[in-house]
């Protein structure tokens, strides 16, 4: 048959491999600095650069902007070899590739500046949603194309990890997103408190699975073989595994919420498909370990396989680690802790961190005709890197554990042994010590940095690689008894509806339930809407991003109820749009800060947010001077109101044209409390907006202790 | 978010056979799974392991 020359686009390959190298040394800079901030809170510079901001940013920038342009790399040289095809349109790449970086740089611009939905990894303002949604289109559009007009008949494993990538992104972000925008920056979110914690988890435990896990799976199953020279251990597995592991990730989500007010039949849910993930996970990690069979002796030679080796054997540790802390005795420990921070960055330094080194290393010299600068450096990098993730890993790991112990720990007398401000001072030199372990990972990223730069300059970009392949015969006649598995790899379309169909049987099976029975939220008739005033402070909170470090959820456990008072029930959230629970404690839970033991004055409130270790000596917490500067803007409390109201929250017809009244009269209250505090202060300020929120915060359910349920 | 959906279920009896139903679901479509794929012929698997190999790009360079 009569071959086809034609040419891979490298350029687009390059534009995303420099894309990654840079956001990912930014990304973990600021991972760094958001470290150092635990250290030494002075390091929490102007409102800009508080850690509440900052925390987000790095969270967003490694995972969106580090990760997102690795994936898009790895697929984008990957699918044009697997294919045998070039990409379906230069001009879609282009797209992609700057619709991509100006989003990245969005989020650099609105997270610092506060514009956040509140959301763990879904903080970015509705416009940035939108864009969002319209470049992954793109993507998808680009991949499919490339795919349909491919010369290879089957679709190779990898190529089904990136459509089920594609297909499930899609789907998490568009559920996710649900939001109601009340102007052209914010809005808020569609669902509130339970179902948007269920939401939220099922969108943040799948955005680990379908955006850090499975495309970087396709790229093991790609790059792995290639760097090793020999095929994947076992085809059989693969696709075992892929089937499997997209079946059950879905369902993993309410993992993240044990022992909350989330129904337990979802929280079992998320249990049982949680701990059958490892079976999946450890298959695909015994694959790419295993295709090195009989090359193990080239791992001591070749860098790019020992980037390859630690980033698949943390995979491994990550996926074993994830169902243990599934269960929920194990979840009681290190839920809040510091466990949690060790146990992702095991995923995110050693699986993908390691794993976009090693394809980095093995792309450029290749798409550059050259060979790579220094061997050493790059070794050198290994190294760093490895211990790196050692040192960072240990002391959060030692940490969790040390922490998780002093929460729980009574005295004979039976009373709580430590305050908790006790356990945050102890917590420094762990947080110190990590520190060093980013410091050593980011040394050796600057390695890398040098390295791949040098061998750029020493080659020359072959932009457009010429290649050759045979036409798909377009008239395939299948045979009979043609298996299954044969038909479905040469239909990219099927596969992905088939994907889809398979990922959303465990997301609706959850949240259908929940957002339609109603005895999974019992009301609580003591349950109001917040006041306009408290409204507003409750956008500061969120605005500052407080639940980095503050959760608002009392788990059922005698530690916590006598350090916190009452659990946490599910009616107590239905006003909360967004649900603020949080995920970690490096400051106290705030569920009943407003209430019993826990109330505090307006006064020691507001010189707490002024200088936190006036008032708390060795508090980690950043200073909030400004609030007490800046004026409460009150221009949307009207919008704020009315969509409030559109949600079901139940504020009365009419009621938004009084709101700001209500809200000028509440906020002279807290001033003149704030006089007898010796305190003199404009009502007008922020703060006060922020102090009338925290007051309000578990009061309600203190006021009428019988709770009505709709059993 | 209530107001969105009009009618819905008052209670939830049962919620047990959520798990139930659910594994059950996963067990049909991993033995399934596992039949057809035990079912696939060796050579036909090397040959499909093979495609990131089938027609090698020029390598101008070794590490």
């Amino acid at each position: 048959m009569q071959l086809e020359k034609f040419y891979y686009d490298n350029k687009i390959v390059r534009n995303f491999a420099y894309a990654t190298v840079i956001w990912g040394a930014v990304g973990m800079l600021v991972g760094l600095w958001a470290a150092l901030q635990l250290v030494f809170p002075s390091l929490n510079i102007t409102q800009y650069f508080s850690f509440g901001r900052i925390r987000p940013l790095h969270t967003n920038a490694v995972i969106f902007a580090f990760v997102g342009n690795g994936l898009f790399m790895g697929v984008y040289y990957s699918l044009q070899r697997l294919c045998k095809a070039r990409m379906f349109s230069d001009k879609l790449s282009y797209i992609h590739f700057w619709g991509w970086q100006l989003i990245i740089v969005a989020a650099a611009i609105t997270l610092p500046l506060g514009l956040t939905q509140g959301a763990e990894y879904a903080e970015l303002i509705w416009p940035i949603d939108v864009a969002i949604t319209i470049i992954w289109v793109v993507f998808g559009w680009n991949m499919f194309g490339t795919i349909i007009k491919r010369r290879e008949k089957h679709l190779y494993v990898a190529i089904w990890f990136y459509i089920a990538t594609f297909v499930t992104v899609a789907v998490l972000h568009l559920i996710r997103s649900g939001e109601l925008p009340y102007t052209w920056l914010k809005s808020y979110s569609w669902y509130s408190g339970v179902q948007d914690a269920l939401v939220q988890w099922w969108y943040g435990h799948n955005a680990v699975a379908f955006f850090l896990t499975t495309p970087y799976l396709g790229m093991m199953y790609y790059f792995l073989p290639k760097a090793a020279n020999r095929p994947v251990y076992s085809y059989r597995l693969s696709i075992i595994h892929f089937w499997a592991l997209i079946f059950l990730y879905i369902w993993a989500g309410p993992h993240h919420l044990l022992y909350t007010a989330l129904p337990n039949w979802a929280q079992s849910l998320g249990i049982v498909f949680s701990v059958m993930l490892i079976f999946p996970s450890w298959g695909g990690m015994i694959n790419g370990l295993l295709t090195l069979r009989g090359a193990w002796d080239r791992v001591r030679d070749d860098v790019i396989l020992k980037f390859m080796v630690v980033a698949v054997t943390c995979y491994g540790m990550a996926t074993f680690e994830g169902p243990m802390l599934s269960l929920k005795s194990v979840s009681a420990i290190a839920h809040y802790t510091d466990w949690i921070i060790a146990h992702v960055h095991v995923g995110a330094l050693g699986w993908n961190g390691m794993l976009t080194f090693g394809v980095l290393y093995w792309i450029i010299p290749r798409i550059f005709k050259t060979s790579l600068y220094s061997k050493k450096m790059a070794n050198n990098h290994f190294w760093l890197g490895t211990l790196g993730i050692l040192f960072y890993a240990i002391p959060m790991y030692w940490a969790g554990f040390q922490q998780s112990s002093m929460w729980k720990q009574f005295t004979e007398a039976g009373q709580l042994k430590y305050t908790f401000l006790e356990t945050v001072t102890y917590m420094k030199p762990f947080y110190a010590m990590r520190s060093l372990g980013g410091t050593m990972y980011l040394i050796g990223v600057i390695f890398m940095i040098v390295n791949l730069y040098k061998t750029a300059r020493s080659g020359k970009l072959v932009a457009n690689e010429e290649t050759e392949a045979a036409p798909l015969v377009k008239e395939y006649v299948a045979h009979k008894g043609e298996h299954w598995h044969r038909w479905i790899e040469r239909r990219p379309t099927q596969l992905m509806i088939l994907s889809l169909i398979v990922v959303l049987i465990g997301g609706l099976v959850e949240l259908i339930p929940t957002f339609l029975i109603k005895s999974n939220v019992p009301t609580i008739s003591s349950v109001k809407p917040y006041t306009p005033l408290e409204l507003e402070g409750r956008d500061i909170y969120v605005r500052e991003g407080c639940y980095t470090c503050h959760s608002q959820m009392i788990r059922p456990f005698r530690s916590e109820t006598e350090r916190y008072g009452e659990y946490s029930k599910a009616g107590e959230f239905v006003y909360d749009h967004p649900f603020q629970w949080g995920s970690k404690r490096i400051g106290p839970d705030l569920a009943r800060e407003g209430s019993g033991n826990l109330k505090k004055t307006d006064g020691w409130h507001l010189r707490h947010f002024r200088e936190p270790s006036s008032m708390s000596e060795g508090s980690v917490m950043p200073a909030y001077p400004f609030m007490l500067e800046n004026d409460l803007d009150v221009s949307n409390t009207e919008a704020k109101i009315n969509a409030m109201r559109t949600l079901g929250v139940p504020y009365e017809k009419g009621y938004e044209k009084r709101a700001v009244a209500d809200l000028q009269l509440q906020a002279q209250q807290i001033s003149n409390n704030l006089i007898n505090d010796s305190i003199r202060i404009s009502p007008k300020k922020e703060v006060i907006a922020l102090i009338a929120y925290i007051q309000r915060l578990g009061v309600d359910i203190s006021k009428n202790k019988t709770t009505t349920t709709n059993k | 978010m209530y107001k969105f959906i009009k009618q819905y279920a008052d209670t939830m009896t049962d919620a047990n056979i959520y798990p139930l139903i659910s594994l059950f679901i996963f067990l049909v479509f991993f033995i399934v799974l596992l039949v057809l794929v035990k079912r696939m012929k060796k050579d036909r698997l090397t040959e499909l392991s093979n495609i990131p190999f089938e027609k090698e790009e020029p390598t101008n360079s070794t590490l």
